[in-house]
């Protein structure tokens, strides 16, 4: 490490003095705002506390066909349980009708478009269904049945057979296929 | 009456008393002595139990570790004492220095490779993939590559001091109410403007490093490229986003971002606010409380008069003039499909897949951190970004082009290779002069001491030949003496009688000439010693005397001796002959049966590669502690650390170890490592070695690129192609050992977007999204033909080599051959949205669509009003 320069440190600590906001006038805040301790919170707590919103509103949906009737703007689908309401089933929640009128009224294409809904399906489609070895990602044909690791080539099996503990454990997090202990 | 040898007994007696003081004292000195080899014994015999408990107490923790790793105690103390208990130790006590000298070579096996400086039982689990190769001289020279051009890395990316611009809030005080400030709030960048400028004023990463400054005691906080200044602020670096995803999860740091944005616009707070329209993006289906927590902020903290909310790719699209289509927003957290009719969004229509840049290089981080478990500089996550961005792109056909990427031809262009700052080892680089030099000194000290040894040699000719002048005159005069004088005169001399004169004589003449032979040098001819005879032996003893006996003796021995050699001649002369022979019969069979002969060298090559490989395996198990060698090893080990219980019942504590040479093989079994079987390796190689030989020269059908070494030449590896592309690696060379090569990664990152299973993401690919959007959610053709018309990539995903045009050909893949297709791309996937949101904010919607503080506080802080880009509420 080189000795530290006096000179250098001086520019070094005015730059970091025009770079600091902390003490820059802020006037364009309000000074009696205090925000609350406990207001950072990660995706996983927002998205229980927004399931346990959504699931009220979901079971109003439930078996009442707004979720089937989806596009029924466009017509181009026969509707299941057609356009209107099956009095019978309403009539034995008044409740539900009433919420589904006003599902209805709130957004007409159908269920509410969330966070977690619009999350894209697993895959199905087979031509997508690779396996890759997991040291090279060159295509791995093979599985070693002891690392569950896949490989390449008999050359790279060595060197999953050399592999210390705990690698090829590292090597199947990267492809999600780790065991979670819990 | 007096004696007359009183005087001589008197004195006689005074030698004998002086003699037997000077004896006490000896003894007493003798005394002293064995006490101190006492007390030294009792020493040995201490540390010897101290090494026992060690050892055992090594073998308990060597059984109990549960980590397949080298175990590396710290010896280099005790070896210390051990070795010089064994260099003060008396001869006598044999079985102890036996004792200890087990231990020791016991301890030392455990870890051959222990030295001082590893911390005692330091387990080490940490292995690279590939242990260093070396070049092997393959016949078959495949062609040098040139050096690999090397690519830097940033350190970080800090740019700067970037002064306020306060004109733009000037500007837009002439209408205070329609000049919106617009941010376009993106986990990689936000970036900030006004919503009449043409570009976005701002953009930085948003992140913060706020801390106390110990020194100064005062707070410090850095916002955005700011806080990547110097080690301090980078190490308490924070991120405004929830990690993975594009909501804000950190309110501390947005609102430093928002506040380092402001203080850069110009504000000025005049009426204690920010005292303009703000329009913030926000990701699709955003969540309640991220956007309740937002409106607190923009309306509470910094007194905003309205705020709007819009979706970044609706704002990109809306930019590059789109209406109906589908938008394929590739961002920086995750990558949105959009259909969009009548430039409006179908939100339930769309999909998410969460996957975008950042995750790249995540997973970039994943795979190096793999690849290169030893690298010696911390990878930051900046690198991995810059890596990403530099040299990854989409590869159009990825499975064809994935199985040709570590083949020799041309990989010196697909494998990047990434140079780390490195300092190298500082080797003394000597000048041709100075070697020069040193090599002249070695010459000048080798010939003095040449010369000296000549000058020794010649003073010790010089000497013998005085010697034999010396005798041959003793000689001559002896010959005139009488009996009785030559006697006196040979006693004198030590000599025995005339003929051991003689033979001195002749001994001294053959030496001479030897050396004299040596100075000259004139090849020493093997003088064919004379015909030995020996005619006492036949004389029965009972007619000898004395002398005769004696002599017998003497010519007995001589005689053996001369059998001896004879016999060890005659030894030699049949095993050259037998090998002649056997020569012989493999010349004939070769030329008699060429096929029996050549499929023989064969299996014996194919004998010796299995013994290599047998070899390999036993090592590599003895690695993993539960393998049969391991445990073989194990029980060698134990017995030999035990105290021999069954021997002692058979015979006392005699332990003869050492007794047998035969006894040091065990250290063979117990060694692990390299240093253990060096010799072996040596071994099986040379033969090998010699096996092919014979075969290039024999067999036609073996050539050059099929021998061992060929074979396991490094630039047939692929593991080397992988780690190290097609250059040759040095593990000593500091430059090379901070080298990242990238290749297969080039593509593999950017395919998990097509592909996200390869990251263990579960969810389907961008192009089943889109299938599924087109095909499944709109049955109409029309409206899929409307789609199709106008596919919209944006966001800053999409920017890799290729990317449209792979996404291009795979959605082609599914659609009906007449189908017409448009993919475009936005002129500037990055910022297209800031520009399309101040391009809204100038019009008259945004007016309509903001909410206003007093609607804030009337109707709460979860209240938005939709927009045809915006979000629904719900």
């Amino acid at each position: 490490m080189p000795p530290p320069n006096p000179a250098n440190d001086e520019a070094h600590q005015q730059l970091l003095n025009t770079l600091d906001i902390a003490h820059a006038p802020k006037s364009f805040r309000n000074h009696n705002w205090k925000p609350s301790q406990r207001r950072n919170k990660n995706v996983k707590q927002m998205l229980s506390e927004s399931s346990r919103k959504e699931a009220s509103v979901m079971a109003t949906q439930a078996n009442s066909g707004a979720t089937t009737q989806g596009t029924f703007g466009d017509g181009t689908r026969t509707p299941a349980e057609g356009a209107a309401p099956n009095l019978s089933q309403a009539t034995q929640n008044l409740s539900t009708l009433v919420l589904e009128k006003n599902a209805r009224a709130t957004n007409p294409t159908g269920p509410a478009v969330t966070y977690t809904n619009i999350e894209s399906a697993p895959s199905f489609n087979p031509a997508y269904q690779h396996h890759y070895c997991d040291i090279t990602g060159l295509s791995g044909q093979y599985t070693d049945p002891k690392t569950r690791l896949r490989y390449h080539d008999k050359e790279i099996f060595k060197v999953i057979r050399t592999l210390a503990q705990g690698v090829p454990e590292n090597y199947l997090e990267a492809r999600g296929a780790h065991t979670i202990l819990k | 009456m007096e004696s007359p040898h009183e005087h001589q007994q008197t004195v006689l007696l005074s030698r004998i008393i002086g003699n037997v003081e000077k004896l006490n004292e000896a003894v007493m000195v003798m005394n002293k002595g064995l006490q101190e080899v006492n007390i030294q014994n009792m020493n040995v015999e201490l540390v010897a139990q101290m090494f026992k408990n060690y050892q055992s107490n090594v073998l308990f923790h060597l059984e109990a570790s549960p980590i397949l790793g080298v175990v590396r105690p710290n010896f280099s103390d005790n070896r210390v004492c051990a070795v010089c208990i064994i260099c003060s130790l008396s001869t006598r006590d044999r079985v102890s220095r036996n004792y200890i000298y087990r231990q020791l070579i016991l301890l030392s096996t455990v870890d051959p490779k222990s030295s001082g400086a590893h911390p005692a039982m330091t387990i080490t689990a940490v292995q690279s993939l590939l242990p260093g190769r070396i070049a092997s001289n393959s016949s078959e020279k495949q062609t040098e590559k040139p050096p690999p051009q090397l690519h830097g890395i940033t350190d970080f990316p800090f740019k700067g001091y970037h002064p306020p611009q306060p004109e733009g809030y000037r500007q837009s005080q002439a209408h205070p109410d329609t000049s919106a400030i617009v941010i376009d709030n993106g986990a990689h960048l936000v970036k900030a403007g006004w919503s009449f400028d043409k570009a976005p004023r701002f953009a930085i990463p948003p992140v913060m490093s706020r801390y106390r400054d110990r020194k100064l005691m005062r707070q410090c906080q850095f916002i955005g490229y700011d806080a990547y200044v110097d080690a301090t602020t980078r190490g308490q670096l924070r991120n405004g986003f929830d990690p993975g995803s594009s909501v804000v999860g950190n309110w501390d740091v947005m609102e430093g971002v928002l506040d380092y944005l402001f203080i850069k616009l110009g504000v000025d707070g005049a009426n204690g606010g920010v005292g303009r329209p703000i329009l913030m993006t926000e990701p699709i289906a955003n969540l309640g409380y991220s956007r309740k927590m937002m409106n607190e902020i923009l309306f509470e903290c910094y007194s905003a008069p309205s705020v709007a909310y819009g979706v970044d790719s609706l704002f990109s699209y809306r930019y590059n003039g789109g209406k109906d289509g589908l938008i394929v927003d590739s961002s920086h957290t995750s990558t949105h499909v959009i259909p969009v009719m009548d430039s409006k969004p179908v939100f339930s229509n769309s999909s998410r897949l969460n996957w975008g840049g950042l995750q790249g290089s995540e997973y970039l981080m994943k795979l190096m951190k793999l690849k290169y478990p030893t690298f010696p500089t911390r990878l930051t996550d900046a690198h991995m970004e810059e890596m990403v961005h530099n040299h990854c792109y989409v590869s159009q056909n990825y499975n064809s082009e994935l199985n040709g990427f570590l083949e020799w031809s041309g990989l010196e262009d697909r494998d990047r290779v990434i140079q780390y700052p490195f300092t190298e080892h500082v080797v003394q680089e000597k000048t041709e002069e100075e070697l020069a030099k040193i090599a002249e000194r070695k010459k000048e000290s080798g010939r003095r001491l040449q010369e000296q040894a000549a000058k020794m040699r010649l003073e010790k000719l010089v000497r013998k030949e005085q010697e034999l002048e010396y005798w041959k005159a003793l000689q001559i005069r002896l010959e005139s003496e009488n009996k009785k004088e030559t006697r006196r005169i040979l006693e004198a001399e030590e000599l025995k009688d005339e003929a051991a004169l003689e033979r001195m004589i002749r001994e001294l003449e053959k030496s001479i000439k030897r050396s004299r032979n040596k100075d000259l040098g004139i090849e020493e001819t093997e003088e064919q010693p004379e015909e030995m005879t020996f005619p006492m032996l036949d004389i029965p003893d009972d007619q000898l005397d004395e002398a005769g006996l004696k002599e017998k003796r003497h010519q007995r021995l001589m005689k053996s001796n001369v059998d001896a050699r004879l016999r060890a001649k005659e030894e030699k002369e049949r095993e050259k002959a037998r090998v002649a022979e056997e020569e012989r019969l493999d010349r004939e069979e070769r030329e008699n049966n060429f096929e029996r002969w050549i499929s023989k060298r064969r299996d014996n090559r194919q004998r010796i590669l299995q013994s290599i490989k047998d070899r390999d395996r036993f090592t590599a198990d003895l690695g993993n502690r539960k393998s049969l060698a391991s445990q073989m090893r194990m029980k060698t080990l134990a017995n030999l650390a035990s105290d021999g219980p069954k021997k002692r019942r058979r015979g006392g504590d005699d332990d003869d170890f050492g007794a047998n040479d035969d006894d040091w093989g065990v250290y063979r079994t117990v060694a692990v490592g390299e240093a253990s079987d060096d010799e072996e390796e040596e071994d099986l190689n040379a033969t090998l070695d010699a096996a092919e030989k014979e075969l290039l020269e024999f067999d036609p059908e073996f050539s050059e690129h099929n021998t061992f070494a060929a074979q396991s030449d490094w630039t047939k590896s692929l593991v080397h192609a992988f780690l190290r592309g097609p250059w040759p690696f040095d593990p000593e060379s500091q430059r090379e050992a901070h080298q990242l090569h990238l290749n297969v990664e080039r593509i593999r990152v950017p395919e998990v977007v097509f592909q996200p299973s390869i990251a263990g993401v579960d969810q389907a690919g961008l192009i089943e999204i889109v299938a599924d959007i087109i095909n499944q959610r709109y049955t109409n053709p029309q409206d899929q033909s409307r789609l199709l018309k106008d596919v919209f990539l944006t966001g800053g995903n999409t920017l890799f080599t290729g990317f449209d045009e792979r996404f291009r050909n795979e959605v082609r893949g599914f659609l009906p051959v007449d189908a017409t297709l448009n993919v475009r791309k936005a002129s500037d996937p990055v910022f297209d949205a800031w520009k399309g949101a101040a391009q809204w904010a100038s019009g008259d919607n945004f007016g309509r669509s903001s909410v206003t503080r007093e609607e804030y506080l009337e109707k709460g802080s979860e209240y938005i009003k939709e927009h045809e880009l915006g979000n629904a509420t719900w």
